[in-house]
């Protein structure tokens, strides 16, 4: 931590209260998460690393409402099915929200690899193994769990994912967006242009419930002055009630001029400037104990171990020896995610979007650590 | 030594590596010699600085594992070579983003930001080595970015750019402050202007009763405060006009930041306003934006007419001999580059280039800003402080 500490807290995070409705025959539906962060967590988690929406090494938190969305599909053929879906959400980029994967700490790509709580209008078209969406959205991010996206920018921004399923358990996806202003609500910030490819397993190997992802995203900003990249590969390994799971993640982050607050970075921008940039090497790995004490009620105790190295590249002020006091880190994360009623979907996946396999990684509603 | 300027400019167009746009980086060790100074600020990133008389005043920046709160005072030898004597720790900001003496050298007024409780602060130089603190006029978390001062009506005036805030209301918007510091200890605000928060206001010009306000992507916004061409004071402002310069494809927009009105008392003009374009940076390395200069010789039909790039460099502050029709700038990695701005200017000034020093050398340079100052010129760089240059 900064200035060569340890430091040690209890928090509940991510705490979520997920909807799904339908009408006419499902061709309609509504899919809402609520994410109660901005009460259990409004200075953010402690988390090494992570950065975002004014959180320097500690993971912000979401806003208040993380999804609102409403999809209509219709078949169209066949095997061709198309849907429009509107709301606050996910745009069509990247990969599965971190909360609805195994490992329980935050990746550091979040801001490179998901687009997120956005006003969204996406078209999407699914033929046989093939997956085609398209979205419109505001650039902005949000600034404060409140926060709703600025809806006179709809539409300055847009991403487009294509997706191929050869098997029920593969899903390979490759997705581009052009960002106008992420990181200044009114939009006088510069520009990010994003690329994500990524392949997800999610089956079982030999009777045993696998996951697996595959990673790369990389975001330039400002015409290609500041690039950011990020390989990440993790998996989960389930056998009866146990599960392990790995991350290995590798991402280049900005180092903004933080406030005399050493977790919070200055907002609003008032220039185009930051310190430099860090590379964060990861190695994460965990073990999870999954209990039913009653039926639709489950809980998993875990601990997870996390080992990083943070490098300087690219030149800049920032020295990350100088303000951390090393270049290495340790966190362990000892908890339990507590799941009450359905299993948690895989957000960001609206429309024909929504009918891919949802997750089986076993993921819950609740987490106390 | 001294080298004509033909001479120069025809080594410098030699020594560039120039593409469509611009050379790359500024020349390095022509025209300049450095006489003092360097390597003086090494447990802090330096900001701005003021040199008045004997003395030299710099800011400080960020976080180099102190904070930069701090102002240092500067005792100038016989020969003008900078040795510190004192600092002076500002409460309850994280940057002194800019300071500046009052003429009569009695007063010193700095902005501060990034920190507490930010705003402007100021102090009795009535021994110029030790600042007195006589008053502040603070305006909260988010601080000032600049202050200037400017003498009009027989009254002092400070005009200080308050950054945005982090809520969006009105009161939180960026904006022009003036302030009558006429009594030091009870400076009182006389005027409020907003300013759009796109990003919001960045520096203020202020010369002959008319302020130029330079508003980031908003542009520069051209007010009389007291000239009388259109009835403009201190404490209701008339805005002349306004203009957005090119962004010359650099991401991020026009980003306009600071400038400087020249007036040529060789040819007795007012024609030239010379604006900086901050574009996006890595603090320390990295730095991008033109010298954009607009004809203003009609203040109400401001109009963009020549610039100089340097495609690995950006601009900073600026500092003029006029007499010599001389434009110092800071240019961050660039150093400080000096350009000819004689005569009639127009399209790409790389030709102008008089010369160019990177005083903390290559890798180690990273030049806020530049002053002119009893026959020397003084070079403030954020990674290795307070420098004395010769020009030639």
């Amino acid at each position: 931590m900064p200035g060569d500490r340890s430091l040690g807290e209890i928090r509940l995070v991510q705490p979520t209260v997920m909807v799904h409705a339908g009408a006419f025959s499902d061709r309609l539906r509504l899919v809402g998460t609520l994410n109660l962060e901005g009460l259990t967590i409004p200075d953010g988690e402690l988390a090494p690393g992570d950065w975002g929406e004014g959180f320097m090494d500690r993971r912000h938190p979401h806003t208040y409402a993380h999804e609102l969305v409403l999809s209509y599909a219709e078949r169209l053929g066949r095997s061709v099915r198309a849907s429009l879906s509107a709301g606050k959400g996910f745009a069509p980029f990247g990969t599965d929200d971190p909360m609805a994967r195994p490992i329980f700490r935050y990746p550091i790509n979040h801001h490179l690899a998901q687009i997120l709580e956005r006003a969204v209008a996406i078209v999407g078209i699914r033929a046989g193994p093939l997956l085609a969406e398209g979205g419109l959205f505001n650039g902005d991010e949000p600034e404060r769990p409140s926060q709703w996206p600025r809806i006179s920018r709809f539409g300055d921004s847009w991403s487009a994912r294509v997706g191929l399923l050869p098997i029920s358990e593969l899903e390979l996806q490759g997705s581009h967006a052009e960002v106008h202003s992420p990181e200044h609500r009114l939009g006088a910030g510069t520009d990010q242009s994003k690329w994500s490819v990524s392949a997800r397993w999610d089956g079982a190997v030999k009777r045993y419930p696998v996951y697996g992802l595959l990673e790369w995203a990389r975001t330039s900003e400002a015409n290609g002055f500041f690039v950011f990249q990020s390989l990440l590969a993790e998996g989960a390994w389930t056998r009866g009630r146990s599960r392990l799971h790995y991350r290995f993640e590798r991402t280049d982050r900005p180092e903004e001029e933080r406030t005399l607050n050493p977790f919070r970075s200055l907002r609003p921008h008032v220039e185009n400037s930051i310190l430099g940039k860090t590379r964060w090497t990861i190695h994460t790995a965990g073990y999870a104990f999954q209990l039913q004490p009653l039926e639709r009620v489950s809980a998993s105790p875990f601990v997870e171990l996390s080992y990083g190295r943070i490098a300087d590249v690219g030149g800049g002020l920032f020295d990350a020896r100088a303000f951390y006091g090393k270049t290495s880190f340790w966190s362990i994360s000892l908890g339990a995610r507590l799941n009450l009623g359905m299993p948690l979907h895989r957000m960001g996946r609206y429309g024909v979007a929504q009918d891919l396999p949802e997750t089986s990684v076993g993921l819950s509603e609740h987490h106390d650590h | 030594m001294i080298i004509k300027r033909s001479l120069l400019l025809f080594s410098v167009a030699l020594l560039s590596c120039q593409d469509s746009s611009g050379p790359s980086l500024p020349p390095d060790g022509t025209g300049f010699t450095i006489v003092g100074g360097g390597n003086n600020v090494l447990e802090r990133y330096s900001s701005d600085l003021w040199v008045h008389g004997n003395y030299a005043y710099t800011g400080t920046w960020g976080n180099r594992g102190n904070i930069g709160n701090v102002m240092k005072v500067w005792a100038l030898d016989a020969a003008g070579a900078p040795s510190l004597v004192g600092s002076v720790t500002v409460p309850g900001i994280g940057t002194v983003s800019d300071l500046q003496v009052s003429d009569d050298g009695q007063l010193l007024v700095l902005s501060g930001e990034r920190g507490s409780n930010g705003g402007i602060f100021l102090y009795g130089l009535n021994d110029p080595a030790q600042p007195t603190p006589v008053g502040s006029a603070l305006v909260g978390r988010a601080g000032v970015h600049t202050v200037t001062l400017s003498a009009i009506g027989g009254r002092l005036y400070a005009f200080a750019a308050r950054n945005p805030g982090t809520d969006a209301t009105p009161a939180e918007d960026p904006a022009l402050l003036i302030y009558d510091i006429s009594d030091p200890a009870a400076p009182t605000l006389v005027a409020r202007v907003p300013v759009p928060r796109n990003y919001g206001i960045h520096d203020t010009f202020v010369r002959d009763g008319i302020a130029f306000v330079f508003a980031w992507n908003t542009g520069v916004i051209i007010y009389d405060v007291g000239n009388g061409i259109r009835g403009g004071t201190p404490a209701a402002p008339v805005e002349i006009s306004r203009l957005v310069t090119s962004d010359d494809r650099i991401a991020g927009g026009p980003a306009v930041h600071n400038g400087w009105w020249f007036h040529n008392p060789v040819t007795g003009e007012r024609r030239y306003l010379f604006i900086g374009q901050e574009g996006p940076g890595v603090v320390g390395s990295k730095s991008s934006g033109d010298i954009h200069v607009v004809d203003v010789a009609d203040l109400a039909h401001p109009r963009e007419v020549a610039f100089l790039r340097f495609t690995s460099a950006g601009t900073h502050n600026f500092w003029m001999d006029e007499e010599k029709q001389i434009l110092y700038a800071a240019y961050y990695n660039g150093g400080v580059v000096a350009l000819d701005v004689s005569g009639t200017l127009a399209g790409n000034l790389s030709g102008r280039v008089l010369g160019g020093i990177r005083p903390g050398g290559a890798g180690d340079t990273f030049t806020w800003g530049v002053q002119l100052a009893n026959g020397s010129l003084y070079a403030i760089d954020m990674l290795s402080g307070l420098w004395q240059l010769r020009t030639e």
